[in-house]
Protein backbone atom coordinates (compact mmCIF):
# COMPACT_ATOMS: atom_id res chain seq x y z
CA UNK A 1 0.00 0.00 0.00
CA UNK A 2 2.71 2.48 0.84
CA UNK A 3 4.72 1.06 -2.12
CA UNK A 4 2.07 1.97 -4.41
CA UNK A 5 1.54 5.71 -2.96
CA UNK A 6 5.00 6.11 -2.99
CA UNK A 7 4.97 5.69 -6.58
CA UNK A 8 1.35 7.92 -7.38
CA UNK A 9 3.46 10.53 -5.51
CA UNK A 10 6.65 10.24 -7.82
CA UNK A 11 4.28 9.70 -10.98
CA UNK A 12 2.07 12.50 -10.88
CA UNK A 13 3.65 15.22 -8.79
CA UNK A 14 0.92 16.22 -6.43
CA UNK A 15 1.66 16.62 -3.25
CA UNK A 16 -0.72 14.84 -0.63
CA UNK A 17 -2.32 12.46 -2.86
CA UNK A 18 -4.35 10.21 -0.66
CA UNK A 19 -5.78 7.12 -1.33
CA UNK A 20 -6.46 4.12 -3.57
CA UNK A 21 -6.33 4.76 -7.36
CA UNK A 22 -6.55 2.42 -9.89
CA UNK A 23 -3.63 3.40 -12.84
CA UNK A 24 -4.83 2.58 -16.16
CA UNK A 25 -2.60 2.99 -19.29
CA UNK A 26 -4.10 5.55 -21.48
CA UNK A 27 -5.89 4.24 -24.74
CA UNK A 28 -5.05 7.61 -27.23
CA UNK A 29 -2.03 7.59 -29.30
CA UNK A 30 -0.75 11.20 -28.81
CA UNK A 31 -0.74 10.66 -24.84
CA UNK A 32 0.96 6.77 -25.19
CA UNK A 33 2.65 7.32 -21.68
CA UNK A 34 0.18 9.37 -19.37
CA UNK A 35 -1.83 7.32 -16.86
CA UNK A 36 -5.32 8.17 -16.17
CA UNK A 37 -5.99 8.12 -12.60
CA UNK A 38 -9.52 6.34 -11.94
CA UNK A 39 -11.42 5.12 -8.62
CA UNK A 40 -11.33 7.50 -5.17
CA UNK A 41 -8.38 9.45 -5.10
CA UNK A 42 -7.94 13.36 -3.02
CA UNK A 43 -5.56 15.33 -2.48
CA UNK A 44 -5.26 17.53 0.43
CA UNK A 45 -6.66 20.49 -1.43
CA UNK A 46 -9.78 18.79 -2.99
CA UNK A 47 -11.77 16.96 -0.26
CA UNK A 48 -15.12 16.49 -2.62
CA UNK A 49 -17.00 13.23 -2.45
CA UNK A 50 -19.73 11.63 -4.91
CA UNK A 51 -22.60 13.28 -3.20
CA UNK A 52 -21.23 16.68 -3.53
CA UNK A 53 -20.58 17.08 1.12
CA UNK A 54 -17.28 17.53 2.34
CA UNK A 55 -16.21 13.90 2.99
CA UNK A 56 -14.44 12.69 6.62
CA UNK A 57 -11.14 11.21 5.84
CA UNK A 58 -10.48 7.90 6.08
CA UNK A 59 -7.75 6.31 6.91
CA UNK A 60 -6.13 3.43 4.93
CA UNK A 61 -6.97 -0.06 6.64
CA UNK A 62 -4.64 -1.90 8.47
CA UNK A 63 -2.72 -4.76 7.48
CA UNK A 64 -3.53 -8.29 8.34
CA UNK A 65 -1.02 -9.84 10.29
CA UNK A 66 -1.13 -13.72 9.87
CA UNK A 67 0.07 -15.13 13.70
CA UNK A 68 1.70 -18.13 12.78
CA UNK A 69 0.93 -19.15 16.77
CA UNK A 70 -2.37 -18.97 16.46
CA UNK A 71 -2.07 -21.43 13.27
CA UNK A 72 -0.13 -23.78 15.36
CA UNK A 73 -2.88 -24.31 17.61
CA UNK A 74 -4.78 -25.89 14.94
CA UNK A 75 -2.76 -28.35 14.28
CA UNK A 76 -4.27 -31.20 16.86
CA UNK A 77 -2.19 -34.18 17.80
CA UNK A 78 -3.65 -36.43 20.09
CA UNK A 79 -1.34 -39.75 21.05
CA UNK A 80 -2.90 -42.96 19.88
CA UNK A 81 -3.05 -44.30 22.91
CA UNK A 82 -5.89 -41.92 24.76
CA UNK A 83 -8.24 -43.24 21.72
CA UNK A 84 -10.33 -45.92 23.74
CA UNK A 85 -10.97 -49.50 21.91
CA UNK A 86 -14.63 -50.22 20.83
CA UNK A 87 -16.14 -52.55 23.49
CA UNK A 88 -18.16 -53.05 26.25
CA UNK A 89 -16.29 -51.96 29.08
CA UNK A 90 -16.93 -49.00 31.19
CA UNK A 91 -16.07 -45.54 29.89
CA UNK A 92 -15.46 -45.00 33.38
CA UNK A 93 -12.42 -47.13 33.37
CA UNK A 94 -10.67 -45.42 30.19
CA UNK A 95 -11.48 -41.79 31.92
CA UNK A 96 -9.64 -42.97 35.28
CA UNK A 97 -6.88 -44.48 33.55
CA UNK A 98 -6.27 -41.00 31.20
CA UNK A 99 -6.80 -39.35 34.35
CA UNK A 100 -3.25 -41.39 35.71
CA UNK A 101 -1.69 -41.14 32.00
CA UNK A 102 -2.15 -37.39 32.07
CA UNK A 103 -0.52 -37.03 35.37
CA UNK A 104 2.32 -38.93 34.27
CA UNK A 105 3.01 -36.71 31.71
CA UNK A 106 2.89 -33.41 33.64
CA UNK A 107 6.22 -34.84 35.37
CA UNK A 108 7.67 -36.45 32.11
CA UNK A 109 7.93 -35.23 28.87
CA UNK A 110 6.29 -37.85 25.99
CA UNK A 111 6.72 -35.97 22.97
CA UNK A 112 4.65 -36.36 20.28
CA UNK A 113 6.02 -39.13 17.45
CA UNK A 114 4.85 -41.63 14.73
CA UNK A 115 5.78 -44.80 12.66
CA UNK A 116 8.91 -44.00 11.10
CA UNK A 117 10.34 -41.24 13.67
CA UNK A 118 14.15 -42.28 15.27
CA UNK A 119 13.67 -41.84 18.65
CA UNK A 120 16.61 -41.96 21.51
CA UNK A 121 15.22 -43.59 24.77
CA UNK A 122 17.65 -43.91 28.00
CA UNK A 123 15.70 -46.36 30.92
CA UNK A 124 17.14 -47.12 34.54
CA UNK A 125 19.05 -50.04 34.17
CA UNK A 126 20.16 -51.70 37.18
CA UNK A 127 22.58 -53.92 35.71
CA UNK A 128 23.85 -51.10 33.92
CA UNK A 129 27.38 -49.43 34.80
CA UNK A 130 25.87 -46.11 34.72
CA UNK A 131 22.63 -47.29 36.07
CA UNK A 132 21.00 -45.84 32.81
CA UNK A 133 20.83 -47.53 28.84
CA UNK A 134 20.26 -45.40 26.06
CA UNK A 135 18.83 -46.98 22.95
CA UNK A 136 18.59 -44.98 19.50
CA UNK A 137 16.01 -46.71 16.85
CA UNK A 138 13.42 -46.07 14.47
CA UNK A 139 9.75 -46.72 15.56
CA UNK A 140 8.27 -49.66 13.72
CA UNK A 141 4.87 -49.89 15.61
CA UNK A 142 2.79 -48.18 18.41
CA UNK A 143 0.80 -50.93 20.23
CA UNK A 144 -1.38 -50.65 22.92
CA UNK A 145 -4.45 -48.52 24.60
CA UNK A 146 -4.48 -46.69 28.06
CA UNK A 147 -1.31 -47.20 30.32
CA UNK A 148 -0.53 -49.91 28.66
CA UNK A 149 0.77 -48.19 25.23
CA UNK A 150 3.76 -49.66 24.07
CA UNK A 151 6.25 -48.81 21.15
CA UNK A 152 8.89 -51.34 18.84
CA UNK A 153 12.33 -49.38 18.38
CA UNK A 154 14.27 -51.15 15.83
CA UNK A 155 18.47 -50.51 15.06
CA UNK A 156 20.99 -52.71 13.74
CA UNK A 157 24.25 -52.75 16.59
CA UNK A 158 27.30 -54.59 14.63
CA UNK A 159 25.34 -56.47 12.11
CA UNK A 160 22.83 -57.90 14.82
CA UNK A 161 19.28 -56.56 14.63
CA UNK A 162 17.97 -55.40 17.58
CA UNK A 163 14.25 -54.46 18.90
CA UNK A 164 13.11 -53.35 22.08
CA UNK A 165 9.49 -52.95 23.04
CA UNK A 166 9.22 -49.65 25.61
CA UNK A 167 6.28 -48.76 27.57
CA UNK A 168 5.08 -45.25 27.30
CA UNK A 169 4.23 -44.97 31.08
CA UNK A 170 6.74 -47.17 32.60
CA UNK A 171 8.61 -45.03 35.53
CA UNK A 172 12.13 -46.79 34.56
CA UNK A 173 12.09 -44.75 31.31
CA UNK A 174 14.19 -41.46 32.21
CA UNK A 175 13.98 -39.50 29.00
CA UNK A 176 12.53 -40.10 25.48
CA UNK A 177 13.88 -37.56 22.80
CA UNK A 178 12.69 -37.51 18.93
CA UNK A 179 15.82 -37.32 16.74
CA UNK A 180 13.87 -37.09 13.48
CA UNK A 181 10.07 -36.48 13.39
CA UNK A 182 8.77 -38.24 9.86
CA UNK A 183 5.90 -40.17 9.14
CA UNK A 184 6.16 -42.90 6.54
CA UNK A 185 4.19 -44.76 4.13
CA UNK A 186 3.01 -47.24 6.57
CA UNK A 187 1.51 -47.59 10.03
CA UNK A 188 3.39 -50.73 10.91
CA UNK A 189 6.96 -51.25 9.79
CA UNK A 190 7.30 -54.70 10.68
CA UNK A 191 8.65 -55.57 7.49
CA UNK A 192 11.71 -53.81 7.70
CA UNK A 193 12.82 -57.43 9.19
CA UNK A 194 13.26 -58.77 5.90
CA UNK A 195 14.30 -55.58 4.34
CA UNK A 196 18.29 -55.26 3.86
CA UNK A 197 20.21 -53.84 6.96
CA UNK A 198 21.05 -50.55 5.86
CA UNK A 199 17.15 -49.50 6.10
CA UNK A 200 17.45 -50.13 9.85
CA UNK A 201 20.72 -49.02 10.59
CA UNK A 202 20.65 -45.88 12.55
CA UNK A 203 23.96 -43.81 13.66
CA UNK A 204 23.78 -44.01 17.79
CA UNK A 205 25.39 -40.91 18.22
CA UNK A 206 23.17 -39.09 15.71
CA UNK A 207 22.54 -35.27 16.06
CA UNK A 208 18.88 -34.47 16.96
CA UNK A 209 17.01 -33.11 13.43
CA UNK A 210 15.27 -29.65 14.27
CA UNK A 211 11.56 -29.82 13.29
CA UNK A 212 9.80 -26.28 13.50
CA UNK A 213 6.41 -26.20 14.77
CA UNK A 214 4.42 -24.89 12.43
CA UNK A 215 5.69 -27.05 9.79
CA UNK A 216 3.52 -29.87 8.57
CA UNK A 217 5.33 -33.76 9.51
CA UNK A 218 7.49 -34.39 6.47
CA UNK A 219 6.24 -38.26 5.16
CA UNK A 220 9.18 -40.04 4.05
CA UNK A 221 7.94 -41.95 1.05
CA UNK A 222 11.14 -44.36 0.83
CA UNK A 223 10.40 -47.47 -1.22
CA UNK A 224 12.64 -50.14 0.91
CA UNK A 225 14.34 -53.00 -0.85
CA UNK A 226 13.82 -56.83 0.28
CA UNK A 227 16.04 -59.18 0.95
CA UNK A 228 15.24 -62.35 -1.09
CA UNK A 229 12.29 -64.87 0.14
CA UNK A 230 11.43 -66.28 2.37
CA UNK A 231 10.12 -63.53 4.20
CA UNK A 232 8.64 -63.68 8.04
CA UNK A 233 5.41 -61.88 6.67
CA UNK A 234 4.06 -62.39 2.89
CA UNK A 235 4.36 -58.82 2.91
CA UNK A 236 3.16 -58.45 -0.46
CA UNK A 237 -0.68 -59.55 0.48
CA UNK A 238 -3.08 -57.25 -0.23
CA UNK A 239 -4.26 -57.90 4.34
CA UNK A 240 -0.82 -55.80 4.93
CA UNK A 241 -1.59 -53.10 2.85
CA UNK A 242 2.05 -52.22 2.71
CA UNK A 243 3.07 -48.83 0.36
CA UNK A 244 6.55 -48.68 1.33
CA UNK A 245 8.06 -51.74 -0.25
CA UNK A 246 9.31 -51.72 -3.44
CA UNK A 247 8.76 -55.45 -4.50
CA UNK A 248 11.10 -56.86 -7.43
CA UNK A 249 8.78 -59.84 -7.39
CA UNK A 250 7.44 -61.41 -10.85
CA UNK A 251 4.25 -60.24 -11.87
CA UNK A 252 2.32 -63.82 -11.36
CA UNK A 253 3.43 -63.56 -7.59
CA UNK A 254 1.68 -60.08 -7.31
CA UNK A 255 -1.18 -61.34 -9.21
CA UNK A 256 -1.53 -64.64 -7.13
CA UNK A 257 -0.50 -62.76 -3.79
CA UNK A 258 -4.23 -60.50 -5.32
CA UNK A 259 -6.28 -64.27 -4.57
CA UNK A 260 -6.33 -63.11 -0.80
CA UNK A 261 -7.37 -59.30 -1.23
CA UNK A 262 -10.84 -59.05 0.44
CA UNK A 263 -12.91 -56.22 -1.05
CA UNK A 264 -15.77 -56.43 0.63
CA UNK A 265 -13.76 -55.36 3.96
CA UNK A 266 -14.04 -51.69 2.88
CA UNK A 267 -17.80 -51.53 2.74
CA UNK A 268 -18.80 -53.42 5.73
CA UNK A 269 -20.48 -51.07 8.09
CA UNK A 270 -20.02 -52.65 11.28
CA UNK A 271 -16.58 -52.65 11.02
CA UNK A 272 -16.11 -49.05 11.02
CA UNK A 273 -15.24 -47.36 14.16
CA UNK A 274 -15.45 -43.42 13.37
CA UNK A 275 -12.93 -42.16 16.11
CA UNK A 276 -13.03 -38.46 15.35
CA UNK A 277 -15.95 -37.04 17.60
CA UNK A 278 -14.19 -39.03 20.36
CA UNK A 279 -11.04 -37.86 19.48
CA UNK A 280 -11.90 -34.26 19.29
CA UNK A 281 -13.62 -34.62 22.95
CA UNK A 282 -10.67 -36.07 24.24
CA UNK A 283 -8.50 -33.90 22.83
CA UNK A 284 -10.07 -30.90 24.50
CA UNK A 285 -10.18 -32.79 28.01
CA UNK A 286 -6.43 -33.82 27.94
CA UNK A 287 -5.40 -30.44 26.83
CA UNK A 288 -7.55 -28.32 29.87
CA UNK A 289 -5.81 -30.70 32.12
CA UNK A 290 -2.60 -31.00 31.09
CA UNK A 291 -2.74 -26.99 30.94
CA UNK A 292 -3.73 -26.61 34.69
CA UNK B 1 -7.65 -54.24 33.38
CA UNK B 2 -4.51 -52.28 33.86
CA UNK B 3 -0.94 -52.11 34.38
CA UNK B 4 0.08 -51.10 37.92
CA UNK B 5 3.99 -50.48 38.86
CA UNK B 6 5.61 -50.91 42.35
CA UNK B 7 8.87 -48.48 43.30
CA UNK B 8 11.26 -50.77 42.02
CA UNK B 9 10.27 -50.60 38.64
CA UNK B 10 8.19 -54.28 38.64
CA UNK B 11 5.03 -53.78 36.66
CA UNK B 12 1.61 -56.29 37.67
CA UNK B 13 -1.65 -56.28 36.16
CA UNK B 14 -4.55 -55.07 38.27
CA UNK B 15 -8.50 -55.19 37.85
CA UNK B 16 -10.46 -52.61 38.78
CA UNK B 17 -14.02 -53.58 40.55
CA UNK B 18 -16.59 -50.97 41.00
CA UNK B 19 -19.01 -50.62 44.76
CA UNK B 20 -21.92 -49.90 42.98
CA UNK B 21 -25.00 -48.55 45.46
CA UNK B 22 -24.18 -51.63 47.78
CA UNK B 23 -26.78 -51.49 50.90
CA UNK B 24 -27.16 -54.18 54.18
CA UNK B 25 -30.62 -55.75 53.51
CA UNK B 26 -31.34 -57.75 56.58
CA UNK B 27 -29.49 -59.56 59.46
CA UNK B 28 -29.72 -63.01 60.36
CA UNK B 29 -29.22 -64.61 63.22
CA UNK B 30 -27.15 -67.86 64.19
CA UNK B 31 -30.17 -69.28 65.72
CA UNK B 32 -32.40 -68.33 62.72
CA UNK B 33 -29.62 -69.23 60.23
CA UNK B 34 -29.03 -72.62 61.86
CA UNK B 35 -25.26 -71.83 60.79
CA UNK B 36 -22.26 -71.29 63.05
CA UNK B 37 -22.15 -67.34 62.66
CA UNK B 38 -24.94 -64.82 62.11
CA UNK B 39 -25.27 -63.54 58.76
CA UNK B 40 -25.97 -60.08 56.56
CA UNK B 41 -27.92 -59.78 53.18
CA UNK B 42 -26.03 -57.56 51.09
CA UNK B 43 -27.16 -56.60 47.86
CA UNK B 44 -25.47 -55.06 44.76
CA UNK B 45 -26.06 -52.72 41.54
CA UNK B 46 -29.82 -51.11 41.78
CA UNK B 47 -32.07 -52.08 39.34
CA UNK B 48 -35.93 -52.13 38.09
CA UNK B 49 -38.70 -53.29 40.80
CA UNK B 50 -40.71 -54.40 37.76
CA UNK B 51 -40.78 -57.69 36.82
CA UNK B 52 -40.92 -59.18 40.29
CA UNK B 53 -42.98 -60.78 42.85
CA UNK B 54 -43.92 -59.17 45.78
CA UNK B 55 -42.45 -61.35 47.99
CA UNK B 56 -39.28 -60.83 46.55
CA UNK B 57 -39.43 -57.48 47.00
CA UNK B 58 -40.69 -57.55 50.63
CA UNK B 59 -36.89 -57.63 51.87
CA UNK B 60 -36.10 -54.38 49.70
CA UNK B 61 -38.84 -52.32 51.29
CA UNK B 62 -37.97 -53.28 54.79
CA UNK B 63 -34.32 -52.37 54.46
CA UNK B 64 -35.53 -49.20 51.96
CA UNK B 65 -33.83 -49.39 49.25
CA UNK B 66 -34.46 -49.96 45.72
CA UNK B 67 -34.07 -53.21 43.88
CA UNK B 68 -31.00 -54.30 43.90
CA UNK B 69 -29.78 -57.33 41.14
CA UNK B 70 -27.59 -59.18 43.32
CA UNK B 71 -27.80 -60.26 46.81
CA UNK B 72 -25.24 -62.55 48.77
CA UNK B 73 -24.55 -63.76 52.69
CA UNK B 74 -21.37 -62.81 54.66
CA UNK B 75 -20.84 -64.90 57.52
CA UNK B 76 -20.00 -61.86 59.98
CA UNK B 77 -19.18 -61.97 64.31
CA UNK B 78 -21.42 -60.68 66.62
CA UNK B 79 -19.14 -57.39 67.59
CA UNK B 80 -19.37 -56.38 63.28
CA UNK B 81 -23.46 -56.28 62.73
CA UNK B 82 -24.58 -53.41 60.79
CA UNK B 83 -28.04 -51.91 61.01
CA UNK B 84 -29.75 -52.90 57.64
CA UNK B 85 -30.01 -50.02 55.05
CA UNK B 86 -26.08 -48.39 55.69
CA UNK B 87 -25.25 -48.33 52.33
CA UNK B 88 -21.19 -50.21 52.12
CA UNK B 89 -18.81 -48.00 50.09
CA UNK B 90 -15.20 -49.25 48.39
CA UNK B 91 -13.33 -47.59 51.65
CA UNK B 92 -14.26 -50.58 53.40
CA UNK B 93 -11.22 -52.32 52.25
CA UNK B 94 -7.95 -50.34 53.01
CA UNK B 95 -5.00 -51.18 49.90
CA UNK B 96 -1.95 -53.77 51.68
CA UNK B 97 -5.33 -55.70 52.42
CA UNK B 98 -5.74 -59.64 50.74
CA UNK B 99 -9.11 -60.31 49.61
CA UNK B 100 -11.29 -63.44 48.22
CA UNK B 101 -13.09 -62.66 44.65
CA UNK B 102 -16.18 -64.95 43.74
CA UNK B 103 -17.86 -64.49 40.84
CA UNK B 104 -19.69 -66.65 38.09
CA UNK B 105 -16.90 -67.66 35.52
CA UNK B 106 -17.62 -66.92 31.76
CA UNK B 107 -20.60 -69.22 30.16
CA UNK B 108 -18.54 -71.73 27.16
CA UNK B 109 -22.06 -73.64 26.99
CA UNK B 110 -21.97 -77.59 25.98
CA UNK B 111 -18.07 -78.34 25.61
CA UNK B 112 -15.73 -81.26 24.63
CA UNK B 113 -13.72 -83.35 27.09
CA UNK B 114 -10.46 -81.57 25.44
CA UNK B 115 -11.29 -78.12 26.40
CA UNK B 116 -13.62 -78.65 29.59
CA UNK B 117 -11.02 -81.40 31.37
CA UNK B 118 -7.60 -80.73 29.44
CA UNK B 119 -7.31 -84.25 27.57
CA UNK B 120 -4.65 -84.63 25.39
CA UNK B 121 -6.91 -86.54 22.51
CA UNK B 122 -5.64 -88.62 19.84
CA UNK B 123 -3.35 -87.57 16.92
CA UNK B 124 -4.61 -86.06 14.20
CA UNK B 125 -3.06 -88.81 11.37
CA UNK B 126 -1.35 -92.06 11.36
CA UNK B 127 -4.88 -94.24 10.67
CA UNK B 128 -6.55 -92.61 13.53
CA UNK B 129 -10.49 -93.28 12.55
CA UNK B 130 -13.03 -90.69 13.09
CA UNK B 131 -10.96 -90.17 16.85
CA UNK B 132 -9.32 -87.16 17.16
CA UNK B 133 -10.97 -84.95 20.36
CA UNK B 134 -12.40 -87.93 22.22
CA UNK B 135 -12.47 -89.55 25.56
CA UNK B 136 -11.10 -92.35 25.53
CA UNK B 137 -11.42 -95.12 27.29
CA UNK B 138 -13.46 -94.34 30.79
CA UNK B 139 -13.01 -96.95 33.14
CA UNK B 140 -10.95 -100.05 33.89
CA UNK B 141 -12.03 -103.81 32.77
CA UNK B 142 -11.78 -104.97 36.88
CA UNK B 143 -14.49 -101.89 37.96
CA UNK B 144 -17.28 -103.25 35.55
CA UNK B 145 -18.87 -99.56 36.20
CA UNK B 146 -18.00 -95.81 35.31
CA UNK B 147 -17.47 -94.02 38.19
CA UNK B 148 -19.44 -91.29 40.04
CA UNK B 149 -17.52 -87.79 38.64
CA UNK B 150 -15.95 -89.38 35.55
CA UNK B 151 -14.90 -86.45 33.54
CA UNK B 152 -17.42 -85.72 30.55
CA UNK B 153 -18.04 -83.20 27.93
CA UNK B 154 -20.30 -81.36 29.53
CA UNK B 155 -21.96 -77.66 29.94
CA UNK B 156 -18.79 -75.58 30.74
CA UNK B 157 -18.67 -72.46 32.77
CA UNK B 158 -21.05 -69.78 34.09
CA UNK B 159 -20.60 -71.60 37.97
CA UNK B 160 -19.33 -69.69 41.17
CA UNK B 161 -15.55 -69.78 41.36
CA UNK B 162 -13.30 -67.82 43.56
CA UNK B 163 -9.66 -66.52 43.21
CA UNK B 164 -8.13 -66.40 46.52
CA UNK B 165 -5.35 -64.06 48.12
CA UNK B 166 -5.73 -61.05 45.94
CA UNK B 167 -3.71 -57.93 46.96
CA UNK B 168 -5.57 -54.44 47.34
CA UNK B 169 -3.26 -52.13 45.64
CA UNK B 170 -5.18 -48.87 45.47
CA UNK B 171 -8.37 -47.57 46.11
CA UNK B 172 -10.28 -44.95 44.60
CA UNK B 173 -12.92 -43.37 47.24
CA UNK B 174 -14.95 -40.86 44.66
CA UNK B 175 -15.87 -43.59 42.32
CA UNK B 176 -15.56 -46.49 44.82
CA UNK B 177 -12.81 -48.31 43.13
CA UNK B 178 -11.00 -51.42 44.47
CA UNK B 179 -8.23 -52.38 42.20
CA UNK B 180 -7.16 -56.11 42.99
CA UNK B 181 -3.68 -57.57 41.99
CA UNK B 182 -4.25 -60.18 39.30
CA UNK B 183 -7.70 -61.35 37.39
CA UNK B 184 -10.85 -62.28 38.82
CA UNK B 185 -13.45 -65.16 37.61
CA UNK B 186 -16.14 -63.21 35.39
CA UNK B 187 -16.40 -61.18 32.32
CA UNK B 188 -16.05 -58.01 32.01
CA UNK B 189 -18.82 -55.86 34.04
CA UNK B 190 -19.77 -58.85 35.91
CA UNK B 191 -21.43 -58.79 39.66
CA UNK B 192 -18.84 -59.68 41.80
CA UNK B 193 -18.42 -60.70 45.43
CA UNK B 194 -15.36 -59.53 47.32
CA UNK B 195 -14.52 -60.57 50.63
CA UNK B 196 -11.39 -60.85 53.46
CA UNK B 197 -9.11 -63.56 52.51
CA UNK B 198 -9.59 -66.80 54.43
CA UNK B 199 -6.25 -67.85 53.54
CA UNK B 200 -3.76 -68.34 56.94
CA UNK B 201 -1.21 -66.85 55.53
CA UNK B 202 -2.74 -63.69 55.00
CA UNK B 203 -4.93 -63.48 58.41
CA UNK B 204 -3.09 -61.26 60.41
CA UNK B 205 -2.43 -58.58 56.96
CA UNK B 206 -5.31 -56.80 57.42
CA UNK B 207 -4.06 -53.92 60.11
CA UNK B 208 -6.72 -51.55 61.56
CA UNK B 209 -9.61 -51.84 58.49
CA UNK B 210 -12.42 -49.81 59.05
CA UNK B 211 -14.82 -52.19 61.37
CA UNK B 212 -17.42 -52.78 61.10
CA UNK B 213 -17.46 -50.84 58.12
CA UNK B 214 -16.26 -47.21 56.42
CA UNK B 215 -19.30 -44.92 57.32
CA UNK B 216 -19.65 -42.29 54.53
CA UNK B 217 -21.28 -39.93 57.00
CA UNK B 218 -18.55 -40.22 59.62
CA UNK B 219 -16.46 -38.28 61.02
CA UNK B 220 -12.84 -39.17 58.81
CA UNK B 221 -12.45 -37.57 55.60
CA UNK B 222 -10.64 -39.93 53.23
CA UNK B 223 -8.57 -38.52 50.65
CA UNK B 224 -9.71 -39.31 47.00
CA UNK B 225 -6.82 -42.00 45.94
CA UNK B 226 -5.48 -44.31 48.87
CA UNK B 227 -2.35 -45.70 47.69
CA UNK B 228 -0.30 -49.23 48.72
CA UNK B 229 2.86 -48.06 50.34
CA UNK B 230 4.71 -50.18 47.24
CA UNK B 231 2.85 -48.22 44.34
CA UNK B 232 4.42 -46.26 42.01
CA UNK B 233 2.28 -43.21 42.02
CA UNK B 234 2.79 -40.92 38.68
CA UNK B 235 3.22 -37.85 40.42
CA UNK B 236 7.04 -38.82 41.40
CA UNK B 237 10.02 -38.64 39.17
CA UNK B 238 11.08 -41.50 37.43
CA UNK B 239 11.81 -44.65 38.86
CA UNK B 240 16.42 -44.51 39.28
CA UNK B 241 18.52 -47.85 40.76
Amino acid sequence: MAAVCGRLLLRSGAAGAVGFAAVLPARTRAFKNVYLFTGCFSSSGYRVSSNGNAAKFQPPPKPIIVDKQKQKEEKRFLSPEFIPPRGRKDPLKFYIERKDMIRRRKVFNIPEFYVGSILAVTTADPYASNKASRFVGICIQRGGRGLGATFVLRNVIEDQGVEICYELYSPRIQAIEVLKLEKRLDDNLMYLRDALPEYSTFDVNMKPVTHLDHEEIPVNKLQVRMKPKPWSKRWERPKYNIKGIKFELPEEKMKEAQKWSQPWLEFDMLREYDTSKIEEKIWREVNEELKK
Amino acid sequence: MMPIWTKSGKKHAVTLLKVQDCHVLKYISKEESGGKTSKLLVGGKNTSPFYKTESAMEIFKAAGVPRKQKVTTFNVTEDALIKPGTPLYAAHFRPGQYVDVTAKTIGKGFQGVMKRWGFKGQPASHGQTKTHRRPGAISTNKAAKVYRGKKMPGKMGNIYRTSFGLKVWRINTKHDIIYVNGSVPGHTNCLVKVKDSRLPTYKDCNKNPPFPTFFADGDEKLPEDLYDEEIFQFTDPSVTY
